[in-house]
């Protein structure tokens, strides 16, 4: 754990990079809540950071203020050396929800050339290069289907295929497997990994779990909520993920530390599960 | 094929029920405390379904054209005034949702208005609209009467579309809006890729319901206006020969249904390109 936490890897070029960062909702009302508080968190080029803590830590609300899909209350947020909103401008990002969001009036490959369409690429540029990325997550025999005939694993690939449509050098992800059965969710993990190391993008992945964190990240924040904030901040070198990694003992290791590092931060442990 | 049968069955039996209940029916009707409770189901008031089939083939007066040639240009000359009052109370309904999703303020002011708009009576309305459009003229050319039937007919038209669309365009969940507001897309994108897109599957049935509106008011708006050459109209004059030629007006009526069940149908086949793969939404509009 660095002196100062979330403060983040040493390097000239920051794919993220959050000062001082807090977020107010309903300022000024009787239902005022801070959801963040003074956040620093910096994420390297290529780097997979991971965002944990229980309901109502401010991990998604970070993510959202990263997006510039929601502006702070005070700190800044700079993607890639430029204020968030530039860079969501620029389409600096690809991002991903729980729930997959597709369109359902859209075949697999429209939806996936959904932000290309928006970036005024020419029709065949498109098509081609939203097939390569239905290839890359392995869809390439469903191009012409709808969402609705496929499975929910399935229509999280596609999202993140879009995701990855504009070649984005950052790729934000909002808990994209909680809805997945655990088999499938660990076979999403290793393709994501797999996608990212071809990709070279950076990430910031939101999650639940534990495991998931650990198995997919260089560091994993660990968050607490009233006020939301980072409380604890885990590196985790594992060297290159396989199928092994899940039994290796310094992946325990990881979790244990991750876990204690949840209940310290966390005092009163809180009754969720 | 199955849906076709269904609704030569329902025909069949409700001329069945038709007939049952005069065949059982009180021919005075039945008066219980002094209110009638069941019509009268003499010649006069229910004629035989056979009457009514054979008085299309007679002709309206004597020597002149069969009685359902006559009905069917009646219901063409309706249905011409519907399109109209349709497509103009489609395109406002259309233009009214569209600046209410846009402007919070807009939907906040209009709303109450748009749904007061139809609690005003329709037979109070039309001869006002006819009033005001007798001083009308486009461009040096005076004002139909047809026009003002058309109006009448949009009036109604309106009303479902502008509450279903809203409906729509309010549909999509906040996960697509924030995709699309990453995307860097503004309003108008959101509009055109996201919004309209989710708002099919309520304006189709909020379209049904504006052509069942655009009927009524196209058949009332003739009658209240004293527009000449349509069903409404038509069935004001033959029922003023209901005494002496009782199937007469039922014929007129059974022209103005097969109108709305036209429209309804012309209605349904505008959805059937644009909705192949899509899902289907309860909506109930009002």
């Amino acid at each position: 754990m660095s002196d100062r936490v979330g403060a983040g890897v040493p390097g000239p070029k920051r794919a993220v990079s959050v000062s001082g960062v807090t977020k107010v909702f309903n300022q000024g009302r009787p239902d005022e809540v801070t959801a963040l508080s003074d956040v620093d968190l910096s994420v390297g080029d290529g780097e997979f950071v991971s965002l944990i803590g229980p309901s109502g830590c401010g991990k998604s609300t970070l993510l959202r203020l990263i997006a510039d899909l929601i502006p702070p209350t005070r700190g800044t947020v700079t993607v890639a050396g430029e204020p968030a909103e530039t860079a969501r401008r620029k389409q600096g990002y690809g991002i991903a929800f729980q729930q997959a969001g597709l369109f359902e009036w859209r075949t697999v490959l429209r939806n996936v050339e959904l932000p290309l369409e928006l970036r005024g690429m020419s029709r065949s540029d498109r098509r081609d290069r939203a097939r390569q990325m239905l290839t890359l997550v392995g869809l390439e025999d469903f191009t012409s289907h709808y969402p609705g005939q496929l499975s929910g694993g399935m229509q999280q690939r596609v999202a993140i295929a879009r995701a990855l449509a504009v070649s984005p050098p950052l790729l934000l992800m909002d808990e994209p497997f909680g809805a997945l059965d655990e088999m499938t969710r660990e076979r999403l993990q290793a393709e994501l990994l797999g996608i990212c190391a071809k990709t070279g993008a950076a990430t910031v992945f939101v999650t639940h779990s534990i495991s998931e964190a650990v198995f997919l990240s260089n560091r994993v924040m660990v968050m607490s909520p009233r006020p939301g904030r980072i409380t604890a901040e885990i590196r985790v070198d594992l060297g290159e993920r396989t199928e092994a990694t899940r039994q290796a003992d310094s992946y325990f290791e990881a979790i244990t530390s991750v876990r204690r590092a949840l209940r310290s931060g966390n005092t009163p442990a809180p009754a969720a599960p | 094929m199955k849906r076709v049968l269904f609704a030569l069955a329902a025909l069949a039996a409700s001329m069945v029920l038709w007939e049952a209940y005069k065949a059982v029916g009180n021919p005075d009707g039945t008066v219980l405390f002094g209110t009638r409770v069941l019509p009268r189901a003499d010649d006069l008031s229910m004629p035989h379904v056979w009457d009514v089939v054979s008085r299309l083939s007679r002709p309206e007066l004597t020597g002149g054209r069969p009685v359902w040639i006559v009905v069917l240009q009646a219901c063409a000359f309706t249905l011409g005034i519907t399109t109209v009052g349709f497509a103009a109370g489609a395109l406002i309904g259309l233009l009214l949702a569209v600046a209410m999703q846009r402007f919070r303020l807009v939907e906040r002011g209009l709303l109450p208005y748009v749904i007061l708009s139809q609690t005003v009576p329709l037979v109070a309305l039309a001869p006002l609209v006819a009033g005001w459009s007798g001083n009308l003229s486009i461009g040096g050319l005076p004002w139909p009467d047809w026009m003002t039937v058309a109006v009448i007919a949009a009036y109604l038209a309106f009303f479902p579309v502008a509450v279903g669309m809203l409906r729509g365009l309010q549909s999509p969940q906040a996960s697509g809006v924030e995709l699309m507001r990453s995307y860097a897309a503004g309003w108008w994108r959101t509009l055109v890729k996201l919004r309209l897109p989710a708002a099919l599957p309520y304006l189709f049935p909020a379209l049904r319901l504006a052509g069942a509106a655009a009927v009524v008011g196209a058949v009332v708006g003739e009658i209240s206006t004293g527009t000449r050459g349509g069903i409404g109209r038509l069935v004001i004059e033959y029922s003023r020969e209901a005494t002496s030629d009782p199937a007469k007006v039922y014929t007129a009526m059974l022209g103005a249904a097969l109108l709305g069940l036209v429209v309804a149908g012309l209605v349904s086949l505008l959805e059937v390109p644009l909705m192949r793969h899509r899902r289907r939404v309860e909506v109930a509009t009002l």
